[in-house]
């Protein structure tokens, strides 16, 4: 067998429209998984002991089950009960609640990492428990969970490939149609392999400066 | 007007204040001496509603601590500086001295920040208002501590160890600030090891031991050989702190 790049030249668009598909149903998962993982954080560190056993069971279950479980069931299960939701839309939710449980767990710790002193300072100034969480536990709880949800977005990347196995034409699907078309699988997975392994690698580039940037202020130059 | 009656706290079995009264009025400096362990530290975190009390009461302008929605007026009569400053560490100097002053007092942002700065430039600190905490020295954070507790214009300064996380240069810092508030007539409830300069500012010094107050007696009777130094357990404690 000889291997030979060229032949996927005509299709670079094609592969390229599938990798921008890929980016926005990444996005768009990783704010839904951070706004879940936000919200469960706070139960999870409620004084409720029935929210914190609520947001428990949803973390525990989501990280439980395997993906593409999940991903058949709100694809091919809910239609069932009358539920129809299109693949990509599917995809994005499936994907936000999966990454939901991974997210709520880096927030979380990044709320109990905050020193108690500062809480103890923001409640005798009289701040509200609203505004203590609004302008100081989360800035600083997202400042120190950039590292660990930025390990969430790649394993979404990752993980999005598998919604070519519900008619989502991303990076993968798009990829399967092209091995099919030239019937080369060799290069088309072997550039595959190149492409996700990139684009994790810049994504993970680019979230170690975002953590930099973000934690400027808080690295300890005096004292 | 601040008054402990007969308060009562414990962890657990181990009994840490143990019938404690005092009254500081306005305009008074005490100073809270006391070994480790005395209870200096809870009682201070039992006037700012930090722990709850098993017994006796605290009342803050006659606003009881331990009920929730005085807790919040005696709250705004009260300011604390804390022994490791316990700043807001993503906030600049001034976004953590306005913070309170504008959202629970309501003051208007300009108004707040205008009188930030100065309290900046009164403790030494006007080219800091944007430095971020990490930033300064220890000192230079203390001092931020303490303009963020008087940006609330309290009627009571609670301080509490404020400079036992300091080096020897850096507390001569604090306590300037310390005696220049006390000069102006700030009301300050001040727990320390800090023996002479307690003595330079206070009208007052109590005594803490075992979570009992030994005594609270005016300054110059405190440090009398009739008076607080009679005490055996207090001439014991002084003499120690000579030596350290």
């Amino acid at each position: 067998m000889q291997f030979d790049l060229t032949i996927l030249g005509p299709y670079l668009g094609f592969l390229g429209q599938g990798a921008v598909l890929t980016a926005v149903i990444c996005l768009l998962s990783l704010a839904g998984a951070v706004v879940l993982g936000m919200l469960v954080a706070i139960a999870r560190t409620s004084q409720t002991a029935w929210i914190r056993r609520l947001a428990f069971i949803y973390v525990d279950v989501f990280r439980n089950i395997p993906f593409i479980v999940q991903l058949f069931f709100f694809y091919y299960g809910l239609p069932e009960i009358g539920i129809y939701i299109d693949a990509i839309t599917t995809g994005v939710i499936a994907l936000s609640i999966a990454g939901g449980a991974y997210a709520s767990d880096a927030i979380r710790s990044g709320i109990l990492a905050i020193d108690n002193g500062i809480l103890e300072a923001a409640e005798v100034s009289g701040l509200s428990k609203r505004i203590t969480f609004t302008r100081i536990v989360l800035p600083i709880a997202l400042r120190t969970s950039v590292r660990p949800l930025g390990s969430v977005l790649i394993n979404m990347i990752l993980t999005s490939s598998i919604l070519s196995t519900i008619t989502v034409n991303e990076l993968t699907g798009q990829a399967k149609i092209v091995a099919s078309d030239t019937f080369r699988p060799f290069e088309v997975y072997a550039v595959l392999l190149v492409v996700y392994a990139a684009l994790t690698w810049l994504v993970s580039i680019g979230i170690s400066h975002l953590h930099k940037h973000l934690n400027r202020d808080l690295a300890s130059e005096a004292a | 007007m601040l008054k402990v009656e007969n308060v009562k706290k414990a962890f657990g079995a181990a009994t840490v204040l143990d019938g404690v009264n005092l009254t500081v009025s306005p305009g008074e400096v005490v100073s809270i001496l006391g070994s480790s362990g005395s209870g200096k530290s809870t009682l201070i975190r039992c006037i700012n509603g930090l722990e709850k009390l098993n017994g006796g009461r605290i009342a803050i302008d006659d606003f009881d601590v331990a009920k929730p929605k005085e807790l919040a007026e005696a709250r705004k009569r009260s300011a604390t500086v804390f022994q490791l400053f316990n700043l807001y560490p993503h906030m600049t100097t001034l976004q953590n001295i306005a913070l309170a002053p504008v959202e629970v007092l309501k003051r208007p942002r300009a108004e707040v920040e205008q009188e930030a700065r100065a309290l900046l430039a009164s403790v030494g600190l006007s080219d800091k208002v944007d430095a971020y905490p990490a930033h300064l020295s220890g000192g230079q954070r203390q001092r931020v501590g303490i303009c963020r507790a008087l940006a609330m214009k309290p009627r009571y300064l609670l301080l509490d160890e404020v400079t036992s996380a300091l080096d020897p240069e850096m507390t001569a810092e604090v306590l300037a600030i310390l005696a220049k508030l006390a000069r102006e007539g700030t009301t300050m409830l001040f727990v320390t090891h800090e023996v002479e300069f307690a003595r330079q500012i206070s009208n007052r010094i109590v005594f803490l031991d075992k979570g009992v107050l030994l005594v609270d007696l005016p300054t110059e009777e405190f440090f009398a050989a009739s008076g607080g130094l009679a005490q055996p357990r207090i001439a014991q404690f002084l003499s120690k702190m000579k030596k350290d």
